[in-house]
C-alpha cells in the first residue's frame, strides 16, 4: 500500500447478509484518493456510495479486501484500537447533521476533543477556532433547534475538523439542505481542502458538487464505474491552458 | 471530570422524566428505608437494654398470672443473687385512650442496684425512695406529652379501679426503655388493699456466669407450688414480648423487597426507553471515536446519578420523617420510636446505586456494542 494516497482501497468486497440474501454492496473495488484532494463518490442509490464511505471511515470492515487511511492500514483493527483511530484521524459529517440536540453549538464542537489530552482552556481555543472557520462564531451558545438547517451542519462541519483530521468524510452534507444552503456548505468544503489541505471524501446525489471537487468516483452496482475530474479540476485545468 | 457536563445534560434533556423516575425511586426506598427499620427495633431493643445479669421470673402460666410477693425474701436468699425487684403492670393512661404507654409499679428499696444503667441519678432514685407517690419518666414519654421534673400527673387506670398521683422525680436515660413509667409499688399495693401480689421480679445475679445457676435454682425451689416459675435472662423475657411483632417484622422486610424489586423493573423500563431514543446519538458518538466502554460508563453513570438521588431523597426523607415524628412510638410500646439504623441507612443507598446500575445495564450494553453502521441507519 502506498502511503502518498490520502485514501488507498484494494480490491475492496463488502457484502452484507439481509436475511437469506447475501447483498453485494461493493465488489472488487480498487481506489487511490491523494492527499489534501476533494473528491466525490456519486452513483444511484444502492450501488455501494454509504458502504464505500463508511469503510473509509473505520466504522465498517470490508469482506475481503485492504483499506488504508493516511498511510495506516485501518482492515485488521480491532474495535478499541479503531475507535481511537477515529478519533484522531476522521471527521465525518453527516447528512441529517446528527448534532446532539441537548448541547449547544459549541459543546456538539468539544465533544470529539473530550476524548483527547487537552485541557478546558485549549479545547475552548480549538472549538472558537473551528466555529470561526465555520461561520458560526456568533451562535456558540446556541442549540441545534435553534439554528437553520445550513448553520446546523456548519457546525456539524466543526466539529468534524475541530480535532484537525487526517481526513474529513461527507455523507450527503448537503442532501437535506435548500440549494443555497447548499451552495454555502459547498463553497466552505472547498475552502476547507484549499486553505487548510484537508482531504475530503464526500458521497453525494448533488450534480450541483461535481463544480466544486477535483475528482468523481462513480459507483454502479457496488462497481467503480469510472473516474472524472471534477468540472472544479477541469476549470483550472482551462484557465491553465489558456494562460 | 470532563464527561460530567455530558452525563448532567443528558440527565436533564427530558426533566420531566427524570423527576418522575428519581421521585419513583425516592417513594420506593422511603418505604424500603421504614419498613426495614422496623426489624431493626427490635436487635436495637434487646443490645441496648438487655443485661446479662439480670433474670425476669415470672408465672410459669403466663406473665400476666400474678405470684405472690412472699416469694421476694425465698428469691433474695437464693445464692448468687445481690437485689431483688417486684414489679407489677399497672396499664394507666394520662389523659385519653390513645396517651397509652407502658407504666409498672416498683419496690423502690433496690430498684438503684437493679437498675444502674438506667442513667437515673443518686439524688433522684433517693428521691424516688423517699416520696411515696413519686415515679421516674422515661425521656420518650417526657417529650411526648411535655412532661418535667417536678410535675405532678394522674395516672388513670385501666385495669384497676382508682388513678394514682404521681410527682416525676427523675427522668431515665442511659439503657432505660425510653417511653416507660415506674412508680412505687407500695402505694399501688396501698390504693388496691394490699393482695400482697407481684406480676413479675426482676433479680440481680452477681456474675453472668451465674445465671443458669440461679434461674435453675429459682425454678426448681418454686416447683410444685400454688405459683410455679418460670425464670429467664432478660434478653430472652425481651424477645418474647418483641415476637409478638416478628410476622409484622417479616412482613415489612418482603414488603420492601417487593416494593424494591418493582420499583426496580419500572426504572429499567424507563431506562431501556430512553437508551432506545438516543440509539442513533450513541452512534454517532461512537462514529467520533468514543469506544464502547467509554459509552457504557456515560450511561450507567446517568443511571446511577438517578439511582443515587432518588435513594437519598427517599432515604432521606424516611429518615426525618422517623427522626422528627417518632413514629410508632405508641405500637412500640416501651421499645421506643422507630429509627433509621445507619446500616439501613447505608443499605438503601447502595440499592439505590444497584438499581441505577442494574436497570440500564442490558439496554447500555446493546446499544454501546450495537453495529455503528445499523445503528447510524436508524437516525436516518
Amino acid at each position: 500500500m502506498d502511503s502518498k494516497f490520502a485514501v488507498d482501497l484494494e480490491h475492496v468486497v463488502r457484502t452484507y447478509k439481509r436475511d437469506e440474501f447475501e447483498v453485494h454492496a461493493l465488489d472488487d473495488v480498487t481506489i487511490q484518493v491523494p492527499e489534501s484532494r476533494f473528491v466525490a463518490i456519486m452513483g444511484p442509490s444502492g450501488s455501494g456510495k454509504t458502504t464505500m464511505l463508511n469503510l473509509i471511515a473505520g466504522i465498517d470492515h470490508p469482506t475481503s479486501g485492504r483499506v488504508a487511511v493516511g498511510g495506516e492500514e485501518i482492515t485488521g483493527m480491532k474495535e478499541r484500537d479503531l475507535a481511537a483511530w477515529r478519533a484522531r484521524h476522521i471527521g465525518l459529517v453527516f447528512q441529517f447533521y446528527n448534532l446532539i440536540p441537548v448541547l449547544t453549538a459549541f459543546e456538539n464542537v468539544e465533544l470529539p476533543l473530550l476524548l483527547t489530552n487537552l485541557g478546558k482552556a485549549e479545547r475552548r481555543e480549538h472549538v472558537e477556532t473551528a466555529l470561526k472557520v465555520v461561520g458560526l462564531a456568533d451562535r456558540m451558545d446556541h442549540y441545534p433547534r435553534q439554528l437553520s438547517g445550513g448553520q446546523e451542519q456548519r457546525v456539524a462541519i466543526a466539529r468534524a475538523i475541530v480535532t484537525d483530521p487526517t481526513i474529513v468524510v461527507a455523507d450527503e452534507p448537503t442532501g437535506d439542505l435548500d440549494a443555497k444552503s447548499a451552495e454555502d456548505i459547498l463553497g466552505l468544503m472547498v475552502d476547507l481542502n484549499q486553505q487548510f489541505h484537508k482531504t475530503i471524501v464526500m458521497v453525494t446525489h448533488d450534480p450541483r458538487a461535481e463544480r466544486y471537487v477535483d475528482t468523481v468516483y462513480r459507483l454502479d452496482k457496488g462497481v467503480l464505474a469510472g473516474v472524472e475530474p471534477g468540472k472544479r479540476a477541469r476549470g483550472a485545468e482551462a484557465a491553465e491552458a489558456s494562460a | 471530570m470532563k464527561y460530567a457536563m455530558l452525563v448532567l445534560k443528558n440527565l436533564l434533556r427530558s426533566k420531566r422524566r427524570t423527576i418522575l423516575t428519581v421521585l419513583s425511586i425516592a417513594v420506593s426506598l422511603f418505604i424500603f428505608s421504614a419498613l426495614v427499620s422496623l426489624p431493626a427495633v427490635a436487635n436495637r431493643v434487646l443490645s441496648d437494654t438487655a443485661s446479662s445479669v439480670r433474670v425476669a421470673c415470672h408465672n410459669k402460666a403466663g406473665v400476666t398470672y400474678s405470684m405472690p410477693e412472699a416469694y421476694k425474701q425465698r428469691i433474695a436468699m437464693t445464692k448468687h443473687v445481690v437485689a431483688v425487684v417486684p414489679q407489677s403492670w399497672f396499664g394507666g393512661i394520662y389523659h385519653e385512650m390513645s396517651d397509652q404507654f407502658p407504666n409498672f409499679a416498683i419496690d423502690p428499696e433496690q430498684a438503684e442496684t437493679m437498675w444502674p444503667d438506667w442513667g437515673v441519678s443518686a439524688e433522684q432514685w433517693q428521691s424516688f425512695r423517699d416520696l411515696r407517690t413519686a415515679c421516674l419518666v422515661g425521656p420518650g414519654t417526657m417529650k411526648r406529652f411535655s412532661l418535667h421534673i417536678g410535675q405532678q400527673i394522674q395516672l388513670r387506670g385501666t385495669l384497676y379501679h382508682f388513678n394514682v398521683q404521681l410527682k416525676i422525680v427523675g427522668v431515665m436515660g442511659g439503657k432505660a426503655p425510653p417511653n416507660f413509667l415506674v412508680f412505687r409499688r407500695d402505694y399501688l399495693e396501698e390504693a388496691e388493699g394490699r393482695p400482697g401480689l407481684v406480676d413479675n421480679f426482676w433479680v440481680r445475679v452477681d456474675k453472668s456466669e451465674n445465671v443458669p445457676q440461679v434461674i435453675a435454682a429459682l425454678d426448681e425451689g418454686f416447683a410444685n407450688s400454688s405459683a410455679e416459675t418460670k425464670s429467664e435472662t432478660e434478653a430472652a423475657f425481651v424477645s418474647t414480648f418483641i415476637n409478638q411483632f416478628k410476622f409484622f417484622f417479616q412482613l415489612a422486610e418482603v414488603l420492601g423487597f417487593v416494593v424494591v424489586i418493582t420499583i426496580g423493573l419500572v426504572a429499567a423500563n424507563t431506562a431501556a426507553m430512553s437508551i432506545r431514543e438516543r440509539r442513533g446519538e450513541i452512534a454517532v458518538m461512537r462514529s467520533i471515536g468514543f469506544t464502547s466502554r467509554t459509552i457504557l460508563s456515560l450511561l450507567l453513570s446517568e443511571s446511577l446519578l438517578i439511582g443515587l438521588i432518588g435513594g437519598i431523597v427517599g432515604c432521606g426523607a424516611a429518615f426525618l420523617v422517623l427522626h422528627l415524628f417518632a413514629v410508632g412510638a405508641s405500637a412500640m410500646g416501651a421499645f421506643g420510636d422507630i429509627q433509621m439504623p445507619a446500616f439501613v441507612l447505608v443499605g438503601t443507598l447502595v440499592i439505590a446505586a444497584l438499581i441505577g446500575i442494574l436497570s440500564a445495564l442490558v439496554p447500555a450494553m446493546s446499544a454501546s456494542r450495537r453495529n455503528i453502521v445499523d445503528a447510524l441507519r436508524t437516525v436516518v
